[in-house]
């Protein structure tokens, strides 16, 4: 059995001020082994987002369903955990206190709490600033913070939304790089949303292309390059069809966004 | 924001010591030196009538053995109970009533503009009701004091929650977290500095609502002590109790500014 089935899913929103509806999503067939790594790329408004965040079971269905291990997804849950753009750290908590939050909002027993929190703060590689509060930190230092909260919950499903997305290109590789060697310790299935096509592919099993109006999946294409993946992967033939490939779709979807402002 | 400026300003304003003598220092210094001395010596050469004005060394003695009377302790338990149970009462309200604002558009149309009326409004309008509806023990001093320090809390609390970052709701959410749990662990905190701003407030509100509910009407209590000695010519035990209260009210109020200060740090970017 898949671990998440996204079976016929479509969302719409209200649009402000007007009795029409917007579908973010329509129609949206997915499913998502254990243990995979899944990308989502697509242009602006194709409803990458709100795919992930109706899987983290925060945006109501229009219709459809999602399914984890054959249960309906109805809300939150502790076997699914976010690492969205925004660090979203509190800013009144230190480093320690901010993963300490994920353990303590799930009920962990509070005597493992601490030990727990400064294990993944030490993964992530803050070891030495889990007294700081986030305002002190850098964006990717507070993005390892982000990552170490979701894995310190020991979620089964990490859903992460462009968490590297205002990052700068430099950061942005290392912590890719980093992602790859906490995830295949363990392996938990992740849903990662980028418009980033490298890092797309660097990070993927597989990648799933999205286009806009309705939000749909145009395609889905798998990723064999071999793991554990590295800098030379990325000089790699396969790594540049790959790249050009999903180029192609998205600069396809460009030139209809193109037409469509030059009608207005 | 404001919270900021003020801490950075307080930062600034705090390095040069005022000690030793800085010439503010010096200057402040003297002119309160120079009022005691007029003071002091005023009754003596005739310019006013001592028995109206009292002096600083007699408010001095009158403080010294007063402090030390039952009566003052009593008055001083009585009117600290009615303040505390009065403000406690105010927070416990205030805050889910805030918070309920914030997270529903009806319960806001519905309490906002009875709200706004009497925030504006002073409280102590309804002194009289309040002594007619609860009598003229502590309860109808409770009674002001709550309401005196409600609105100011209530409104700021109110107008901090707004501000919440609701990436940070969202993330609590997709962590699981309850209703109850978004209150204290995400709207309490980060509303945290218009919060003590609404406490430093209203508990300016909530001294002036005891001490003016016990004069009043009042058995006992500090404002009750002030009307007798102020009804049998007693200006330097008057001026010793007037001496406490407002030393009450300063230092609980700069301990919520320290307060304040140190919040603020946490949005310093």
């Amino acid at each position: 059995m898949p671990q998440i089935e996204i079976q016929d899913l479509t969302i719409e929103y209200a649009k402000p001020s007007s009795d029409q509806r917007f579908v973010a999503v329509g129609h949206v067939d997915l499913t998502i082994e254990r243990g995979e790594f899944v990308t989502i790329v697509g242009p602006s408004g194709c409803g990458k987002s709100t795919l992930l965040l109706s899987v983290a079971g925060l945006v109501e269905l229009s219709g459809g369903a999602i399914l984890m291990d054959g249960k309906t997804v109805s809300g939150p849950g502790r076997e699914r955990a976010p690492v969205f753009q925004d660090a979203s750290l509190l800013p009144w908590r230190t480093v320690l206190g901010n993963v300490r939050f994920g353990l303590e909002l799930q009920r962990w027993k509070q005597d493992d709490i601490g030990e727990r929190a400064m294990r993944f703060i030490r993964m992530v590689g803050l070891g030495a600033y889990a007294d700081y509060h986030p305002h002190q930190l850098s964006g990717g230092m507070r993005q390892r913070v982000n990552i170490a909260r979701a894995l310190a919950v020991d979620p089964e499903v990490l859903l992460m939304d462009e968490p590297f997305g205002a990052l700068d290109a430099q950061t942005r590789e290392v912590m890719g790089n980093e992602l790859l060697r906490i995830w295949s310790r363990d392996r938990k299935t992740c849903l990662f949303v980028t418009h980033d096509i490298d890092e797309a592919v660097f990070l993927a099993d597989r990648v799933v292309v999205m286009g806009r109006e309705p939000g749909h999946i145009k395609e889905i294409i798998r990723v064999d390059l071999p793991r554990p993946r590295d800098e030379a992967v990325l000089e790699s033939q396969a790594f540049a069809d790959l790249r050009l490939r999903l180029r192609r779709h998205l600069a396809q979807d460009m030139a209809s966004m193109r037409l469509v402002t030059e009608e207005v | 924001m404001l919270n900021t400026t003020e801490a950075a300003n307080n930062k600034s304003a705090a390095l040069p010591l005022p000690w030793p003598f800085s010439r503010s220092f010096a200057i402040s210094l003297a002119s309160v030196a120079i009022f005691f001395l007029i003071w002091q010596i005023a009754p003596a050469l005739g310019w006013v009538n001592g028995r109206f004005t009292s002096q600083p060394s007699q408010v001095l003695v009158a403080g010294w053995t007063e402090l030390g009377t039952a009566t003052f302790w009593n008055a001083a338990r009585i009117s600290f109970t009615e303040f505390a149970l009065g403000f406690a009462l105010s927070l416990a309200v205030a805050l889910p009533l805030a918070a309920l604002m914030v997270t529903s558009k009806i319960a806001r149309y519905m309490i906002d503009p009875p709200l706004m009326a009497l925030y504006i409004a002073p409280s102590l309008i309804l002194l009289p009701i309040l002594i007619l509806w609860l009598g003229i023990g502590m309860a109808s001093k409770v009674a002001v004091v709550f309401l005196g320090a409600f609105f100011p809390i209530a409104v700021n609390t109110m107008a901090g929650m707004r501000q919440v970052d609701p990436k940070l709701l969202t993330m609590a959410r997709a962590f699981g977290a309850s209703r109850s749990r978004l209150f204290y662990s995400i709207l309490i905190p980060s509303a945290l500095p218009s919060l003590l701003t609404g406490i430093r407030l209203g508990i300016g509100r909530g001294v002036l609502g005891v001490i003016v509910g016990e004069l009043y009407a009042a058995q006992a209590g500090i404002g009750y002590q002030l009307s007798t000695y102020g009804n049998s010519m007693r200006i330097d035990l008057l001026l010793v109790y007037a001496l406490v209260v407002s030393t009450f009210g300063y230092v609980l109020t700069e301990f919520v500014r320290l307060l304040e200060v140190q919040v603020g740090k946490w949005g310093a970017k």
